[in-house]
C-alpha cells in the first residue's frame, strides 16, 4: 500500500493479469525424473559442449572466418526448454544459436532419447557434420555455407532459422507460431534470445501482439547477463527480464538456466498453457557464457567482468549438476560420465578430419579447410529469388489475349473484388494492416467486405509494423499461408525496414536459396493527400536496391488484378504498389473473371513513339500520356508502363525494343529524387545500350525532399503532367515544327 | 610608284582564288576596265578589271596558282613611268623579290610570301569544339555515322555543348556524306591507280567539287533544315504545257513552269523569300530562283532574277540560257549570286522523291521527283492521275513550319490549278 505525503487519495495495489513466477527444482523433482530423460539431457548437453569446443578450437586457428558465439555455459537453457518439443514444434534464435539449433536438432533425430554410453546414430552424426561445415561457410553446410554461425536452419527439423539481428528472428518465430494455431495443430513455436534483445522494438512489439493474438509463441529469454560488454543491470531498471511478460499479459517464468530440469519443467508449464491454445508465454532462463562475445578467450580477458565471477557461474555447470544426478541416482557411473565425454570430443575430432587436411608444407598440427569443401564462387548469386517454376501452368493472359468481358470500373473495387476472389478459392490467403478489418475495407476500401467473408482471415494489427511485417515473413517462410501485408503509408517501411530488407528480403538468398518467402505487401502512395513528409512517399526505389524484392505496380484496374493474382502465385516476396490517384480513378477491369495472372516481367507500352522512351508506372502513366497528348504535335512519345519494376523482373526486351527505336529515355516517376525509383535504371540503361543512346537518360522527378502539408508546396514537390511536359520539350527531341 | 596588284575578293566570303591567266602580257599598257587577268572562283570564271590604266611591270604569280585574297599577283605601274630598280621597288613593296614566276600551286614547295603566310587562305575544319580536337558526339549518332561513312569531324552539333546528336549525323547522310577535305598541305592525289593499293583510285578534287562541299557542309551544319513534303496532281498541268508549247517555238519545260509556279507561291507567302543574315531577316520583293544545274564537273546553281514578273516563256529562254552556260563553264560570278530559294529537280532520272540541301544563303530548296502515274482516291472511286512529288527544304532560323505548310499549300494548290501559275 502506497500513499502520498498528502492523504487524500485511495490507493490499492494493482495485480497483472498475468501470472509471473519462478520455478526451481527440488530433490524430489531429480528424483522424479525419468532416467532415459536424464541420460538424455546429459548427452545432448555433451554433445552440444563438445561441438562448441571444437567451433572454438578451430577459431583459434583461423579457420573459422566470422565470428564464432560460443554457447559454452548456456546448453542447459536449451536443452532443457527443446527436449520437451516434438519435431514439428519450430524454434528460432539469434547470433548465439549453435546450442538452440543443436538442441533441436537432437531432439528430433532422437524423439526416444541420446544414450550417453552408446555412439550417436548417423543421423546425428551427419547433422553435426552439416552444422559444423555451416559454420566453416562450406559447401555442405545446410545453406550451402551462406549463412554460417549466426544462421542455422533446418525446417525438417523444425529450426527456422536462427537470426544475425538482434531481435530480429522474434516477429518471425510469431509468424510460424500464428500458422501452427492457424493450420489447427496444437505446435508451438519457440524463440530463443537474449538479455540484449529483450530491449529491441522487434521483440517488444511482438510480445504484444502474439499476446494479443493469443499465439502459441514462447518468448524463451537467455539472460546471460552481458550484451557484448554491456551489463543488463546498466541497460534497464528491471534486469528480472522475465518481469515484462505479465506487462503484455503474457504468462512468465523465471529459472535458473544452469539447471537444465528446472528449464525443463517450466517449459512443460508453458507448453500446457500454449497448446491449450491460451496463447503466448515467457521464459527467462538465467545462464552465462563462460567466453566473451566471441572466440575462445573469457570475458574476463576484456575486463567487463571479473574471473571470480567467471568462477562462481563456471561451479553451477549444468553438466556437472545433471552428470552429479545421474551418478547419484546411479543412473550412469563416474566412468560412463567421462567415456560420454571422451566420446563426445573424439566423435567432434573424426568430424572435423572429413571437413580438414594438413597444410601443405603447412607447420607441425596446421590445418585448413579442404578445398573441395569449399562452395563454388559461382554460386554467389544463385538463388536470391526464386526461378519462377509456380508460374508452370498458371492462366497467364495479358489485356490482349484476355478473352474475357470487360467494363469501366473503379480501381478500388479491382483491389477488393480479386483479394476476395482469391481468399474464396485459397483458404491460406491472409491480410493483415491496421484498421483493414474496421471502417468497411480499411482506409481507403481495398478489403471492403472481406472481414465479414473471412473473419479469421482479414487481421486488423496493432501499429507495429516491424512485428506485424516480421510475422508475415514467419508465415511466408512457414508456406502454410499467404500472408498480405498492407501498409496504410508506404512511409511505413522505415518502421518495419529490418524485417523488410534484413529478414524477408535477404532470406532465401541468406538460408541457401532454396527456401521461399511468399509474402505479399501492399503499399500505398499518397502524395497529393496533404499528409505531408512521412506519409508521401513512392517506396520503389528504396525496395528495387533490395534483391529478393520483387516489385508490380499496376496503373489500372485489369492490370491490378493480373498483377495481383501473379503476386498472390509467386513464391517470392511481391511488393504490390497501390496509389490513391488510382483508387478513386476509373478504367478498364474484368466483369466476372479475376482469377489469370499478367505475365511475370513483361511491360505495356501504352502509346507508341519515334522521338522518345518514356518509362514510367503506376499513378505517373496516366499523367505521362497525357503530357504526350499535349506535345504530340511535335514530340512522338512512346510511353511504356513499367508494370514490374525490380531488376529481376523489368522488361528489357520492351526497353531495347524502344530504345533502338527512339534513342532517347526519359524516366518519369512522381516522388523525391533522393528515394527515387529511376537512378538504377538509368544506370543500367546507359551501360546496356550506350551505343544506341542520343543523349544521357532523362528524368522527371519530384523535388528533393519529401512532400510538404501545405497544398502549394507539396505540389512543388511531385511531379505529374506538367512535370512530363517540362521533361519531355528539355529533350529537344520530334520535329521542331 | 609601282603599286602590287592583289587578289580581290571574287566572291562574297571566299578566302582563295585561282589565278587562271593573264590577260595582258607583262610591259604591255592597258586601259581602265581592261581585263588583266581571269579569276577563277568556286563556281565562276571572273575577268579582273583595271580599275585605272597602267601596265603589269611584274607578275608575282604563275598561271594556274591558288591565291589567298588579299595576296599580291603582280606589280603595276602608271603608263610611262620609269622604274629603274624593279627588285628594290619589289622588295620595298614587300612583295617578294624573285623574277622568276611563282610555282603552281600543285606543287609542294611552293615559296609563300611575306605577306601570305603558308596555308592561311584554308578554312579550319569545322568541329564541334574548335580547337580542342574533342569532338562530343551521342552514342548513337557515331554508330550511325561509323555505319554511314560520314566523318564527324565536318559536323557542327546542335545538341547541348554542341553536341552532335543523331539527327545531326541524319542531316549529314541525307546531304550525301561529308568527309574532311583534303590537307591543303597534302601532295596532289593522283588518278593512277598505285601499285601497291589496287582496288581504288584517289580522283583530286575540282574546285567546283571542293565548293560544294564546303558550301553544302556549311549549309547542313549552320542552317537546322525542316521538311515539308507536298504531292500535286499535274495533269492539267501537262495538258497547260502541251498547249503553250504548240503555239511557241521555245519549248517550256515542266520545270519551267514549276519555277514560275514557285515564284507565285513565294508572292502568296511573302515571309517565305527571306534569307537569314547573323543580324536580321532579310525579305525581298523580287523572286529570284536558283536552278539547279549538273554539269560535267559538278553542281551549279545559276540564279533567275525577277520571276514574278517573268512569263513562263521568257523563264524556259533565260533557264536554258544560264544551263547552257553552267554546263560550258561560261557563267559569269554575279550569276551565281542571290536568291532566296533554289529548285532542284531530277525527276527526268526517274526518282520519285528526294531532300535537297539548301544552298547558302537561300532559306529553300524545292526537290522535285518525277510525275508518275498513280491511283488517286477522288471521291469514292480510285482514278489514275499524274501525281508529281515535292520536298521543300526549309532553314528553321527565318522560317518556321506553318510559313512552309501554306507555302506547300499555295504552291500544290498553283499546280492543280494551273491556269493561275500564269496570272
Amino acid at each position: 500500500m502506497f500513499c502520498d505525503g498528502f492523504g487524500m487519495s485511495e490507493v490499492s495495489p494493482l495485480q497483472q493479469s498475468a501470472p509471473w513466477v519462478r520455478l526451481e527444482t527440488t530433490d524430489a523433482d531429480w528424483d522424479a525424473a525419468d532416467p532415459g530423460l536424464l541420460a538424455t539431457m546429459f548427452a545432448e548437453l555433451v554433445l552440444i559442449r563438445s561441438f562448441e569446443e571444437f567451433v572454438l578450437q578451430l577459431a583459434g586457428e583461423g579457420l573459422i572466418h566470422g565470428p564464432a558465439h560460443s554457447s559454452i555455459g548456456q546448453e542447459g537453457g536449451a536443452v532443457g526448454s527443446a527436449l520437451p518439443l516434438v519435431t514439428q514444434d519450430t524454434v528460432n534464435g539469434t547470433h548465439r544459436g549453435h546450442h538452440q539449433f543443436l538442441a533441436k536438432v537432437l531432439t528430433h533425430l532422437a524423439p526416444g532419447g541420446i544414450d550417453p554410453t552408446q555412439p550417436v546414430s548417423p543421423e546425428i552424426r551427419e547433422a553435426l557434420l552439416r552444422t559444423l561445415a555451416e559454420i566453416c561457410g562450406l559447401d555442405r553446410g545446410w545453406s550451402h555455407g551462406r549463412g554460417g554461425s549466426m544462421h542455422l536452419r533446418w525446417d525438417e527439423a523444425g529450426a527456422i532459422g536462427t537470426n544475425a539481428i538482434v531481435g530480429g528472428g522474434v516477429p518471425l518465430a510469431a509468424g510460424s507460431a500464428w500458422a501452427h494455431r492457424h493450420a489447427g495443430t496444437d505446435n508451438v513455436a519457440v524463440t530463443y534470445f537474449g538479455d540484449g534483445a529483450s530491449n529491441i522494438g522487434s521483440t517488444l512489439e511482438t510480445f504484444n501482439l502474439a499476446a494479443a493474438w493469443r499465439l502459441p509463441l514462447c518468448f524463451f529469454i537467455e539472460n546471460n547477463r552481458y550484451a557484448v560488454s554491456t551489463n543488463v543491470s546498466e541497460v534497464t531498471a528491471e534486469d528480472r527480464l522475465s518481469a515484462r511478460g505479465p506487462g503484455f499479459g503474457i504468462p512468465s517464468w523465471q529459472v535458473d538456466g544452469m539447471d537444465p530440469l528446472a528449464v525443463y519443467l517450466a517449459m512443460q508449464q508453458a507448453l500446457e498453457y500454449m497448446r491449450a491454445g491460451k496463447g503466448a508465454t515467457l521464459i527467462e532462463a538465467d545462464v552465462y557464457r563462460y567466453f566473451h562475445q566471441n572466440g575462445p578467450f573469457p570475458g574476463s580477458a576484456f575486463r567487463y567482468r571479473t574471473k571470480e565471477e567467471e568462477a562462481q557461474w563456471r561451479a553451477r555447470d549444468p553438466i556437472d549438476r545433471v552428470a552429479g544426478h545421474l551418478v547419484r541416482r546411479g543412473i550412469l557411473s563416474e566412468d560412463a560420465i567421462t567415456e560420454a565425454i571422451d566420446r563426445s570430443r573424439a566423435l567432434m575430432a573424426e568430424i572435423g578430419e572429413v571437413l580438414l587436411e594438413p597444410v601443405p608444407d603447412g607447420k607441425p598440427g596446421e590445418r585448413r579447410i579442404r578445398p573441395s569443401e569449399w562452395p563454388d564462387p559461382g554460386f554467389v548469386d544463385t538463388g536470391i529469388r526464386g526461378d519462377l517454376s509456380e508460374f508452370d501452368g498458371v492462366r497467364t493472359v495479358d489485356r490482349d489475349t484476355f478473352t474475357g468481358a470487360v467494363q469501366e470500373m473503379k480501381f478500388i473495387d479491382a483491389v477488393a473484388a480479386v483479394m476476395g476472389r482469391r481468399m474464396e478459392l485459397d483458404s491460406s490467403v491472409v491480410v493483415l494492416g491496421e484498421d483493414i478489418h474496421r471502417l468497411s475495407g480499411g482506409t481507403n476500401g481495398a478489403t471492403k467486405g472481406l472481414k465479414d467473408a473471412h473473419p479469421d482471415r482479414i487481421l486488423g494489427t496493432p501499429i507495429s509494423e516491424n512485428a506485424f511485417t516480421g510475422l508475415a515473413g514467419g508465415m511466408a517462410m512457414d508456406g502454410r499461408f499467404r500472408p498480405v501485408v498492407e501498409f496504410m503509408y508506404a512511409d511505413f517501411m522505415w518502421v518495419a525496414a529490418d524485417q523488410l530488407f534484413n529478414q524477408i528480403g535477404k532470406a532465401r538468398h541468406m538460408f541457401g536459396g532454396d527456401h521461399p518467402v511468399p509474402v505479399v505487401l501492399r503499399s500505398k502512395v499518397a502524395m497529393g493527400t496533404g499528409y505531408g513528409s512521412q506519409h508521401s512517399m513512392d517506396p520503389a526505389g528504396v525496395f528495387s536496391t533490395s534483391a529478393g524484392w520483387r516489385i508490380v505496380a499496376p496503373s489500372t484496374p485489369f492490370d491490378y488484378v493480373g498483377l495481383m493474382n501473379a503476386a498472390l502465385t509467386c513464391q517470392d516476396p511481391v511488393l504490390v504498389l497501390e496509389h490513391v490517384d488510382l483508387y478513386a480513378s476509373s478504367g478498364e477491369g474484368p466483369v466476372d473473371d479475376y482469377d489469370y495472372c499478367l505475365p511475370v516481367g513483361k511491360a505495356a507500352v501504352r502509346r507508341q513513339g519515334a522521338d522518345v522512351t518514356v518509362l514510367t508506372y503506376l499513378a505517373m502513366t496516366s499523367y505521362v500520356l497525357e503530357a504526350a497528348e499535349q506535345v504530340a504535335d511535335h514530340i512522338d512519345a512512346e510511353v511504356i508502363d513499367l508494370r514490374w519494376l525490380d531488376r529481376a523482373s523489368i522488361d528489357w526486351d520492351t526497353i531495347e525494343a524502344s530504345i533502338r527505336k527512339t534513342n532517347n529515355v526519359l524516366i518519369a516517376e512522381q516522388g523525391a529524387l533522393g528515394t527515387g525509383y529511376g537512378g538504377w535504371l538509368a544506370d543500367e540503361i546507359q551501360r546496356r545500350y550506350f551505343d544506341w543512346l542520343d543523349q544521357p537518360v532523362q528524368r522527371v522527378t519530384g523535388g528533393m525532399a519529401s512532400p510538404s502539408i501545405s497544398k502549394v508546396l507539396e505540389r512543388a514537390a511531385f511531379a505529374r503532367a506538367e512535370e512530363a511536359v517540362a521533361g519531355l520539350e528539355a529533350m529537344g527531341v520530334g520535329t521542331d515544327a | 610608284m609601282p603599286e602590287l596588284l592583289r587578289m580581290p575578293e571574287v566572291a562574297a566570303g571566299a578566302t582563295s582564288a585561282l589565278l587562271s591567266s593573264w590577260s595582258v602580257p607583262v610591259d604591255a599598257e592597258y586601259a581602265s576596265g581592261s581585263v588583266i587577268a581571269v579569276i577563277e572562283t568556286d563556281k565562276a570564271v571572273v575577268d579582273m578589271e583595271a580599275e585605272a590604266p597602267g601596265r603589269i611591270l611584274r607578275t608575282l604569280v604563275a598561271e594556274g596558282t591558288e591565291v589567298a585574297v588579299g595576296d599580291p599577283i603582280a606589280v603595276t605601274a602608271a603608263p610611262g613611268e620609269q622604274v629603274d630598280d624593279l627588285d628594290a621597288a619589289v622588295a620595298a613593296l614587300g612583295a617578294a623579290s624573285t623574277a622568276a614566276p611563282a610555282a603552281p600551286a600543285s606543287e609542294p614547295d611552293v615559296s609563300p610570301s611575306p605577306a601570305a603566310p603558308a596555308g592561311s587562305g584554308t578554312p579550319a575544319p569545322p568541329t564541334a569544339a574548335a580547337g580542342s580536337g574533342r569532338i562530343f558526339i551521342s552514342p548513337i549518332a557515331r554508330k550511325r555515322a561509323n555505319e554511314a561513312g560520314i566523318d564527324v569531324t565536318a559536323i557542327v552539333g546542335t545538341g547541348p555543348n554542341g553536341r552532335i546528336r543523331r539527327r545531326d549525323v541524319e542531316a549529314a547522310i541525307a546531304a550525301g556524306g561529308t568527309r574532311p577535305a583534303a590537307s591543303p598541305s597534302a601532295p596532289a592525289a593522283t588518278a593512277t591507280p598505285s601499285a601497291t593499293e589496287p582496288g581504288f583510285v584517289d580522283i583530286p578534287h575540282t574546285r567546283l567539287r571542293r565548293a560544294i562541299a564546303t558550301r553544302l557542309t556549311e549549309s547542313v551544319t549552320t542552317a537546322p533544315h525542316f521538311y515539308v513534303k507536298g504531292s500535286a496532281r499535274v495533269d492539267r498541268l501537262m495538258e497547260l504545257r502541251a498547249e503553250i508549247n504548240a503555239g511557241e517555238d521555245v519549248k517550256v519545260s515542266v520545270n519551267d513552269l514549276l519555277v514560275k509556279a514557285m515564284a507565285r507561291a513565294h508572292s502568296l507567302v511573302p515571309a517565305m523569300n527571306v534569307i537569314w543574315t547573323e543580324d536580321h531577316v532579310r525579305q525581298f520583293s523580287g523572286v529570284d530562283i536558283a536552278i539547279a544545274v549538273a554539269t560535267d564537273t559538278g553542281l551549279v546553281t545559276p540564279v533567275l532574277r525577277g520571276v514574278e514578273a517573268l512569263s513562263v516563256t521568257q523563264i524556259a529562254r533565260a533557264s536554258r540560257d544560264l544551263a547552257e552556260r553552267a554546263r560550258s563553264g561560261q557563267l559569269r560570278q554575279h550569276e551565281l549570286e542571290g536568291g532566296t530559294t533554289s529548285i532542284s529537280n531530277l525527276g527526268m532520272y526517274g526518282t520519285e522523291e528526294f531532300t535537297a540541301i539548301i544552298n547558302p544563303p537561300h532559306s529553300s530548296i524545292l526537290a522535285v521527283g518525277a510525275a508518275r502515274p498513280e491511283p488517286v482516291v477522288v471521291g469514292d472511286s480510285i482514278v489514275p492521275a499524274t501525281v508529281l512529288r515535292v520536298i521543300l527544304s526549309v532553314d528553321h532560323r527565318p522560317v518556321d513550319g506553318a510559313i512552309a505548310a501554306q507555302w506547300m499549300r499555295e504552291f500544290t494548290v498553283l499546280l492543280e490549278s494551273p491556269g493561275r501559275i500564269l496570272a
